[in-house]
């Protein structure tokens, strides 16, 4: 209670006195409850302990007393006592470097915190230069004794025991230091008061710079606010939308990055201004009243502009964002189509300016108004597209986009091209048509002309070639015809020129045209190309060739009439000739077969014929003539005659080879009756079988003929026979037997010796009735000619009875006749 | 016409007549026969053309160029010979040698 007493400063109820237990514990109880009114928390100390001694307790309460009394009253601006004691160390020994005050063991143990305490307060009591961190020891003792002696501060703490213990005891140390306090706490009061008055003022000072803090930022904000309300309530749209976003991005940032610290400003404004008004009005001072226009009511206001300027703001930029967004595509469509239109357009006004169809043919007109028409639909197609390009235009000036100026002088320039293509191609049209039409008309013209040119060409090289045709007649009436088909030609002449005439008037009237419509004809006339001079040409000829024609025809039929005489002539001959002939020949005929009269008679009578028909000769030679006459005119037909030269000649051969056969018949029947010693009446007889037999009197019977007169003469022969007979009469095999073999075979069928025995006969006398003869005795009886022909084809003898230069005239003389027996 | 070969065995005479020849312009033929002679009996007949003569062609052989060469024939004689043959008959085998009967 005594120590309660003197370390509280205050007096406690009386204490009991007495030594008895319960006097102790009602005087530890008082003090509980001392310490207990005074706001100590006492946590199970009972008096019983304190009474009993518990050694634990017992410090346990005395260091919370001292820590209530001493420490407790600490306090350092409103801190605890434990903290406000460190921080009145720290404050202390702010200024010294090597102190560093954190806690209230380690941080003493080097003794400078004492040191620094004491020097800080009374610095003439320590030369802390002289300290050494190195030294706590020195440090200590030397703050110990410094306190102990002049500050009155017992030695509570011992130096080697700080320095020992690595942890000095926290309560010893803040117990010692506490008393440092006390100590100084005089000392501090004064400072305690500069502190009242300078936390005074200062708090004035610092109300007065939060005034002017206040102010100030009043003042910025409004300014900001200010500034940045016509920003906000700019509503001039820029043209690009990139500009726009720039504004919308402008804004945000003002939004994300300007606004909010100036909201936070205004927030602090508010903070501010109420800390003000509370701490003013906490340390009785008048309230704070803002300067004019500065107040928060005004700033209130001018921050509500703000909020409401703000708020159209974004609308109206996303608005005029979305607005230029239109524009711009309107405006890129814009651009896009006309540049389209215009690379369509581009040549297209070149093109139609073109004179291309001044030199065209027909054909090439009519390709290029096929390719007008089709341009023409292109166009049409077109038509719309341009006014697609206006209602754009349109649209973006109703917009009011910002290039409209450009748009609408480009939207212009299309419309007026327009304008100005649709006449062109209209003109353009109506060139071609005009052109078209006349080449058309020159094409008709050619076609005419073709049409008719050709056939009267045509009529003009057969003309032509009909009157050059050189003609081969034989006849008057075949030259009178030909001369009746020239006059008939003749006639068609002048039908001939005026289809001529006809004919170059299309012509002319084509140059004409071309003339007129200065029509460029590159070309000519394509369907044909018989020129009108060619015409004119080939009529000149014809013309030539008419007269010439006449006299041709003129001299031939002179010619013809020539030759018509010369076979009059010829015919006039043969025909005496002819007869002449055939009549001699009958007559000769007749006189060979008859019967009366001697040979001799025949034969004389035959001569005389022969001599009238070489008297005739003159007139055949004559008639020759005529028959040279004629060949050498060509002419190959008589019909004054039947008989040509040719039937004359070879009447007049047969004539001439039948007299002389004939003579040469009765000739040798003259021999033959005279060599086989036939009678006349024999040689009748014969003639009458041979007459008889030779049924077709031609002079020769057949070999049907033949045979049925040898069976009528008694011959009765078997086939064999008969052929042999056969090859004998007819040895050449003509199937006629002739008067003259009839007879030889007669005559020799009926002679009494075989003719090549007779040779026989005479040769085996010559050679003495040998089988042979030799050469010697040919050449000795025969005259030398025949008996070198004889030595020559004999052939040797080969009999038995043979010598050398034998002859062999047996097969001689067979051969002679054609026989040999072998 | 049938042509045929004989060979008549020699020596002559070979009993035949042997009649024309190129200068008398008659082609050579046989005109008579010895009966029962070499040629008859070898089947020769009156009538029959004589085509070759020991192999050579007799048609322009004069007639003494003919018999000389028949003659020149010692011990065999080959005629090539032709006949006219009547419509019936049957072809003859070529130098058969033996006389169809009398013609049929």
């Amino acid at each position: 209670m005594l120590l309660l007493e003197v370390i509280s400063g205050e007096r406690l109820a009386k204490p009991e006195r007495g030594k008895m237990r319960v006097h102790k514990i009602s005087n530890v109880n008082k003090a509980l409850d001392f310490i207990a009114s005074k706001g100590v928390k006492l946590v199970s100390i009972g008096a019983e302990e304190i009474v009993d001694g518990n050694v634990k307790m017992t410090l346990g309460m005395i260091w919370t007393i001292i820590l209530r009394f001493a420490i407790q009253d600490i306090s350092v601006e409103e801190t605890s006592a434990k903290e406000g004691l460190l921080l009145w160390c720290q404050r202390k020994t702010a200024p010294y470097k090597n102190v560093n005050i954190q806690n209230f063991h380690i941080s003493w143990k080097d003794g400078l915190g004492f040191c620094a305490l004491i020097h800080r307060h009374r610095p003439e009591l320590i030369d802390y230069g002289k300290l050494r961190k190195d030294d706590p020891l020195t440090n200590l003792n030397t703050a110990f004794d410094v306190a102990e002696k002049y500050l009155d501060i017992p030695k509570m703490l011992d130096a080697e025991d700080i320095v020992g213990t690595a942890r000095p005891d926290e309560k010893a140390i803040m117990t010692y230091v506490s008393s440092f306090y006390h100590a100084f706490s005089g000392a501090q009061k004064a400072e305690t008061a500069a502190n009242r008055i300078c936390k005074v003022l200062a708090v004035n000072q610092e109300n007065e710079q939060l005034m002017e803090d206040y102010e100030k930022l009043a003042s910025d904000l409004l300014e900001w606010i200010r500034r940045t309300i016509p920003w906000l309530e700019n509503r001039v749209a820029e043209n690009t939308m990139h500009a726009m976003q720039q504004k919308l991005e402008d804004f945000r940032d003002y939004r994300r990055l300007h606004k909010p610290p100036k909201v936070q400003e205004k927030c602090q404004l508010e903070i501010n201004f109420n800390t003000l008004q509370t701490k003013l009005r906490l340390s009785n001072r008048p309230a704070f009243m803002p300067s004019e226009g500065r107040m928060v009511s005004d700033i209130n206001n001018a921050w509500g502009c703000l909020e409401q300027a703000e708020k159209g703001y974004e609308e109206w930029l996303l608005n005029e964002i979305r607005r230029l967004e239109r524009l711009d595509h309107l405006a890129e469509k814009f651009r896009q189509k006309a540049s389209i239109h215009e690379a369509w357009t581009d040549g297209k006004e070149a093109m139609l300016r073109q004179k291309d169809y001044e030199t065209a043919t027909l054909s090439e007109i009519k390709a290029l108004l096929k390719k007008h028409e089709a341009f023409e639909s292109d166009l049409a197609a077109h038509q719309d597209r341009v006014e697609q390009i206006a209602a754009i235009a349109q649209e973006l000036n109703e917009l009011d986009y910002y290039d409209s100026p450009s748009v609408n002088a480009r939207c212009q320039k299309i419309c007026d091209q327009w304008d100005n293509l649709g006449a062109l191609t209209q003109k353009r049209r109506e060139a071609l048509e005009r052109t078209e039409k006349l080449l058309e008309t020159i094409d008709q013209l050619y076609l005419e002309y073709a049409k008719r040119a050709a056939p009267f060409n045509n009529w003009m090289e057969g003309a032509m070639e009909d009157l050059q045709d050189t003609f081969i007649v034989h006849t008057i009436e075949e030259i009178q015809g030909l001369s009746t088909a020239h006059e008939q030609f003749k006639a068609t002449l002048p039908d001939a020129d005026k289809e001529r005439l006809a004919i170059l008037g299309i012509h002319n009237e084509v140059s004409k045209i071309v003339q007129t419509y200065h029509v460029n004809m590159a070309g000519s006339n394509p369907y044909t190309i018989i020129t009108p001079q060619e015409i004119n040409g080939k009529w000149d000829h014809v013309r030539q060739l008419v007269p010439r024609r006449d006299q041709a025809l003129t001299e031939e039929h002179a010619r013809q009439q020539h030759n018509e005489r010369l076979r009059k002539q010829f015919g006039a001959q043969a025909n005496v000739i002819g007869p002449w002939i055939q009549t001699k020949m009958e007559e000769i005929g007749r006189i060979s077969i008859e019967m009366h009269g001697t040979l001799e008679d025949q034969l004389s009578h035959l001569r005389q014929y022969e001599k009238s028909i070489v008297n005739y000769k003159p007139k055949i030679d004559q008639l020759e003539g005529d028959h040279q006459l004629i060949q050498e005119a060509l002419i190959f037909d008589n019909k004054h005659t039947n008989y040509t030269m040719e039937h004359i000649r070879v009447g007049w051969e047969q004539l001439l080879t039948t007299i002389a056969r004939t003579i040469n018949e009765v000739e040798n029947q003259i021999l033959t009756r005279d060599a086989k010693g036939i009678s006349q009446e024999q040689m009748n007889e014969f003639r009458a079988s041979f007459n008889h037999f030779d049924r077709k009197k031609t002079g020769m019977m057949d070999t049907d003929d033949f045979r049925a007169c040898l069976i009528s003469m008694g011959y009765n022969m078997g086939e064999a026979e008969f052929a042999r007979i056969m090859s004998i009469v007819d040895p050449n095999r003509l199937g006629v037997v002739t008067f003259q073999a009839f007879i030889d075979f007669m005559s020799r069928e009926t002679a009494d010796t075989d003719t090549a025995d007779q040779v026989m006969a005479s040769f085996k006398i010559l050679a003495g009735d040998k089988n042979y003869i030799t050469v010697e005795e040919l050449r000795r009886e025969l005259p030398p000619d025949q008996a070198e022909y004889c030595i020559a084809r004999m052939a040797p003898y080969t009999g038995p009875d043979a010598v050398p230069g034998a002859l062999d005239y047996m097969s001689f003389s067979t051969a002679l006749y054609g026989e040999s027996d072998l | 016409m049938d042509s045929f070969k004989v060979v008549l065995e020699g020596p002559a005479p070979w009993g035949f007549r042997l009649q024309g020849g190129k200068d008398f312009n008659v082609p050579l033929s046989i005109s008579r026969l010895t009966p029962g002679g070499k040629a008859a009996q070898a089947g020769v007949v009156v009538g029959d053309w004589v085509l070759s003569i020991d192999g050579e062609n007799a048609g322009s052989l004069t007639h003494i160029e003919a018999q000389n060469k028949i003659r020149a024939c010692g011990e065999r004689l080959r005629l090539g010979l032709s006949r006219a043959q009547p419509a019936q008959s049957k072809p003859q085998k070529v130098g058969s040698g033996r006389a169809p009967g009398g013609g049929r």
